[in-house]
């Protein structure tokens, strides 16, 4: 079965194309990167498999679903999504815990309030990401590369069946880096998700993903296995 | 000199009340407009809210319930407007409060006889503020206060980010109208107690000084509130003791708590500390 099945989707902002005739299978339980340099309509991409926007033209079917209006709140709360980044206030007073236990709202529904499984989801997401000594730290306050820890801890709290991550590495140091990658692959195998990477780093998504597709100017222009992208990247660089 | 026996005087009783409810209602909005930085949608509101009192003054109809309507009506046009994104939202905003203003002053000028009973509306009469008034306000600062009790995880993540919000699963364009809605609520019943050009200062300085000092969201929501019902009661105290207008003491007192709060702000410090910390990283 696939986890996301996109077909024909034609998205533009104010005339301009940012998805183009774009058809996409990401079969379940698979882990995809999508390359592309910026403005080559990836995080458009994932926000269109996530429901923040709604192409003009095309189908979107994601875990088996197709995206509508009564089966948007349904998907998004099976599929967690890290944005690149979310600008806020150094003054905001939401400490970097509140903002993971954000990704067990959905689940947790209307008119009820989290209880000990959810702050145990949250108190494990963070150790995972080894955030946890910034739980009471106020979200603006942390360093960049912190908060985008704490968003992917957010995401994984959600406990998803798909995982978006939309540059996954920003601002995060070299140290990390890596261990971010590893902690990616060990959350995608040990919970049975489908994930997909959105990146314009192409090491880091041939270290993480099992198949890449390549972005540009609002088209797939192919998906290819690890081993291929990395010898078709590394020929495009020497060339 | 005023003393307390003034209490007894059902005017006065009334009063307090006013300022009661409007400091909690106009300080929890506050609370959702300064952190989802949505000043110059509250500015609209107030305005428009003005605009539909007066006419309801010229056209011979309950000015409160014009003033809702008119409220009510902004808040459901700037709302898509925000989210849209088909203008800049400050332009369509500056264009929502530019129209309200110049249909204020027109129908300003429009309202027969005497303008006493239009002018209140802009500066507020706190001491003439009628039961019904009173009962509106109290409804509207409960209802405010049961919605927060209610959906406070979905507000919270909607303060967060709208998107992440969306993306949690949580009904954030709904939640988000809801608001709205609230904060045209809670404007247009303070707008006869506290004035239409002077509620916006009441919607924005208690919320404003406790979120230079709040390092939780609870906490923020109760300083507001705090500030809010301050500010009402010693302008109030102060308003009779020196015989000048209520409203505009109130928002003297709001505007010193701001000061004093954005001077003392603990998290000014830290910022400042964290700035200076980064520069020498980078340097060193």
């Amino acid at each position: 079965m696939n986890a996301v099945d996109l077909q024909n989707i034609y998205l533009a902002y104010r005339g301009k194309p940012a998805l183009n005739n774009v058809s996409l299978c990401v079969p379940s339980g698979s882990l995809l990167g999508i390359f592309g340099h910026n403005g080559a309509g990836k995080t458009t991409l994932l926000k269109v498999i996530n429901g923040l926007l709604r192409p003009a033209r095309g189908s979107v079917c994601v875990l088996g679903r197709r995206l509508n209006n009564e089966s948007f709140t349904e998907i998004r709360k099976q599929t967690a999504y890290v944005p690149q980044n979310i600008k806020v206030d150094p003054r905001m007073p939401i400490t970097a815990f509140d903002v993971v236990m954000m990704g067990r709202f959905g689940k947790i529904g209307l008119l009820k309030q989290p209880n000990t499984r959810d702050i145990n989801a949250a108190t494990t997401a963070m150790e995972l990401l080894e955030v946890l000594h910034l739980a009471d730290r106020l979200y603006g306050e942390i360093s960049g590369g912190e908060q985008q820890r704490i968003s992917i801890a957010r995401a994984i709290a959600q406990e998803p069946s798909l995982l978006l991550l939309d540059e996954p590495t920003n601002s995060i140091d070299w140290e990390f880096r890596s261990r971010l990658g590893k902690i990616i692959e060990k959350i995608h195998s040990e919970r049975a998700l489908t994930t997909i990477i959105v990146s314009h780093e192409a090491d880091f998504l041939a270290d993480v993903c099992d198949s890449i597709a390549v972005m540009d100017k609002g088209r797939i222009l192919g998906t290819w296995a690890r081993e291929e992208f990395v010898r078709e990247y590394s020929q495009s660089r020497m060339s | 000199m005023p003393n307390m026996d003034m209490l007894r005087d059902q005017f006065m009783q009334n009063a307090v009340l006013a300022t009661l409810f409007a400091g909690i209602s106009c300080a929890l909005i506050g609370v959702l407009v300064v952190t989802m930085r949505l000043s110059f949608i509250g500015v609209c509101m107030s305005h428009s809210a003005f605009a539909g009192a007066l006419l309801g003054l010229v056209i011979g109809w309950n000015p409160l319930a014009t003033a809702m309507l008119f409220s009510l009506a902004a808040a459901g046009a700037l709302g898509p407007i925000a989210d849209r994104g088909e203008f800049d939202p400050d332009t369509a905003m500056g264009v929502v409060f530019s129209s309200s203003l110049g249909l204020s002053f027109l129908l300003l000028a429009l309202v027969p006889g005497p303008k006493t009973e239009a002018l209140s509306l802009l500066w507020g009469s706190i001491l003439t503020v009628t039961r019904t008034n009173l009962l509106l306000m109290a409804g509207v600062a409960l209802g405010i206060l049961v919605l927060l009790k209610l959906f406070y995880k979905e507000i919270e993540a909607v303060m967060f980010s709208r998107e992440l919000a969306l993306a949690c699963g949580v009904p954030a364009t709904a939640v988000f109208y809801g608001l709205l809605v609230a904060s045209g609520l809670a404007i247009t019943t303070s707008l006869s107690a506290i004035g239409g050009l002077l509620v916006f200062s009441l919607v924005i300085n208690p919320a404003a000084a406790a979120y230079q000092i709040a390092r939780n969201l609870k906490n923020m929501f109760l300083l507001a509130v705090t500030f809010g019902i301050l500010s009402g009661w010693v302008g109030l105290a102060l308003s009779c003791i020196l015989n000048l207008p209520t409203g505009a003491l109130i928002i003297v007192v709001s505007s010193i708590i701001f000061i004093t709060a954005t001077v003392f702000s603990p998290k000014k410090k830290k910022l400042q500390a964290s700035i200076v910390e980064a520069g020498k990283t980078e340097n060193g």
